[in-house]
């Protein structure tokens, strides 16, 4: 036989993955397109399922299909004259050459063949990865053994989020990028008073009609009174 | 007694040794057709108690609008169902002719598959669970979020302004909702220091299995907005927003007709039925129970939970959407907000397990002392919010009335002039 189940499931969700995302990027279709990147995602969950990490696995479909995906699709929907239109992709060959440089550049970090670099005499990239020995790009400790992932995985990736050896720094960055996104969001969407919003188109009227005025004096043009600031202002 | 409360575990053990005996398959095969055949037994009980519960509804809504309800059909009405089941295979499949034929198809099928996937980490029994996910509340959440996609493929498969704009309004109110959702799932897994639903009846049961303190006496404010954000959740009356048909005809299955139609009406049901037994697991100490077998106790205490959905529907009107968002966004949320902080900050101080006061110090409180602790936080949480929300509104109206007045005064004076 040779051939175990795992293999067989893995085979399958690549197909799955692969196919979805083929059919992403050759689709005229960009609604269809979103829905078929949603599928993509879902198989890469059954990745995770099949590495024994159902926390990642839930997580993959919460985030990339509950909220990425469906901000796809409202960008698409929302999108002025969607349905007519045929869009064309006139960056195709130029993505295709890049995606074929970082699979072969994935290949090679992670793959059997393996791209061994020295950075010992690299200026930025050596203090980054200060080690004893000189750090080679390429022998990443790229676990895919049959051990299997420890019992309290959950909890070990919870405490070194927030141990200050590990990834607290990038999760507190993380934290506050979220915060003022959330800040951002609410102030543009805030319900403004109807005062407000005039005081602000004059104001907005009054800047117009004191540029045009230092262009028409620039011009040496004789000063005229603006019509059309007076026309915004009375909206 | 005991072949009674272990009923589905014995019939499944059963099943799986005589696959295995007869047939002769290797364990890994009888275990795939075992599990395979538990899938199909769970979604039959789904499809079937969404048959029997449009029948209960109808019945319950009737009475509570003081009408009779369905009572030509069989004795009582009870063969409506059938007669429904009936109607929907019969009638014309129709699709519209500008519909986006793959997306318009299969709208219905996922909408139905991602209700029924909420069913494999339920526990019904000690032992009697699809799949005992370590991550099960979570599973439960992501599940909701992905009958979002489907809604949307409906609403834009049907190429119908009126599906469309359903669609719209469920993504604003399905993804709004899902934040209090996950926030008042919180305190329940800090509480049980676990994410496996298991686990967390397991908390709510003694040691030599009879029922402990339900999560509901701990809780009751996230019992509350739990409940509320999951009547939300499935679209079900007063915040049937997404189908709305004295406002968007039917909302994103507008165009749907026959057993499609029926398949979103199915998800609906199923999704309620779901949310029921997640609250009766969560916070009612979900199959434990005296006397009476686990599985009847767990349908006992989700049909109660299903009766209050069934009341909800029948008592209150539809809210409108800028009153939906605004109950979600200025009350909920910031309730829950602070009421997690407040349970996080109470576990700490008053843990009630030794491991957990060796992790983080405290002082050492029975779990009797731990529930009456978080029940005053959680009411005194509940009790601060409302009377601010209620001040606001007292002030809002007090304005109301003097502008009011102002105005009177001024036509008075208008008129004697």
């Amino acid at each position: 036989m040779g051939i175990t189940v795992q293999q067989v499931i893995f085979v399958c969700l690549a197909a799955i993955v692969l196919g979805a995302a083929l059919f992403v990027v050759t689709t005229r279709n960009l609604f269809r397109g979103a829905l078929m990147l949603a599928l993509a995602f879902l198989g890469v969950a059954g990745f995770y399922v099949l590495l024994d990490l159902g926390l990642f696995a839930v997580a993959q479909v919460m985030i990339y299909i509950g909220a990425i995906s469906i901000l796809i699709i409202f960008s698409v929907m929302l999108t002025c004259g969607m349905q007519a239109m045929i869009p064309r992709n006139a960056q195709a060959g130029g993505v295709a050459i890049l995606a074929a440089l970082l699979f072969v550049l994935l290949a090679l970090v992670f793959g059997p063949v393996r791209l061994t670099l020295d950075l010992t005499g690299v200026p930025l990239l050596s203090t980054l990865f200060r080690t004893e020995t000189p750090r080679v790009v390429g022998d990443v400790p790229w676990r895919y053994n049959t051990q299997a992932v420890a019992e309290t995985y959950i909890s070990d990736f919870g405490r070194a989020l927030v141990d200050i050896n590990q990834f607290l720094l990038p999760f507190l960055l993380i934290a506050f990028l979220v915060d003022v996104v959330l800040a951002g969001a609410i102030l543009i969407a805030r319900q403004r008073k109807p005062a407000e919003v005039l005081a602000e188109q004059q104001e907005i009227a009054a800047e117009e009609a004191a540029e045009a005025a230092a262009l028409r004096t620039a011009e040496g043009a004789p000063a005229m009174p603006s019509t059309a600031a007076a026309t915004v202002a009375d909206h | 007694m005991d072949v009674i409360s272990n009923l589905l575990k014995i019939i499944s053990d059963f099943v799986a040794e005589l696959i295995r005996s007869i047939f002769g398959f290797s364990p890994f095969l009888a275990e795939l057709i075992t599990m395979g055949l538990a899938a199909v037994v769970l979604a039959t009980f789904a499809a079937l108690s969404f048959m029997g519960l449009t029948y209960v509804e109808r019945k319950v809504v009737a009475r509570i609008q003081d009408r009779i309800g369905p009572n030509q059909a069989g004795p009582f009405g009870l063969l409506q169902p059938i007669a429904d089941g009936i109607k929907m295979f019969t009638k014309e499949d129709t699709t519209p002719a500008a519909a986006d034929r793959w997306v318009y198809n299969l709208a219905p099928l996922v909408i139905a598959v991602f209700a029924l996937t909420t069913y494999a980490v339920l526990p019904f029994a000690p032992g009697v669970v699809g799949t005992n996910l370590n991550v099960g509340v979570f599973f439960i959440l992501a599940i909701g979020s992905g009958s979002i996609i489907a809604i949307l493929m409906a609403g834009w498969g049907s190429n119908n302004k009126y599906a469309l704009l359903g669609a719209f309004r469920t993504v604003a109110q399905l993804v709004g909702y899902e934040v209090p959702m996950l926030l008042n799932l919180l305190p329940v897994v800090m509480l049980t220091g676990s994410m496996s639903l298991i686990d967390i009846v397991n908390h709510q049961t003694t040691l030599d299995g009879n029922p402990g303190i339900p999560h509901i006496i701990y809780l009751p404010l996230s019992a509350l907005v739990f409940l509320i954000s999951g009547v939300a959740e499935t679209g079900r009356s007063p915040f049937d927003l997404l189908e709305a048909e004295s406002e968007i005809v039917a909302g994103f299955h507008t165009e749907y007709s026959g057993m499609k139609f029926a398949l979103f009406f199915l998800g609906e049901y199923v999704n309620a039925l779901a949310v029921s037994f997640v609250f009766a697991t969560l916070f009612l100490g979900g199959y434990a129970g005296p006397i009476l077998p686990p599985y009847i106790w767990l349908l006992l205490k989700a049909a109660l939970v299903f009766f209050v959905l069934m009341w909800l529907r029948g008592t209150l009107p539809r809210v409108r959407i800028d009153q939906m968002h605004n109950l979600n966004w200025k009350f909920l949320v910031p309730m829950s907000i602070v009421n997690l902080v407040l349970v996080m900050l109470a576990l700490k101080l008053f843990p009630a397990s030794a491991a957990a006061q060796a992790a983080s110090g405290g002082v050492l409180v029975s779990p009797g002392a731990q529930a009456v602790i978080l029940m005053l936080i959680n009411l005194a949480v509940l009790l601060v919010s409302l009377s601010l929300v209620g001040r606001a509104a007292r002030r809002l109206r007090m304005q109301e009335e003097a502008l009011l007045a102002q105005r009177r005064a001024a036509n008075m004076a208008m008129a004697r002039a």
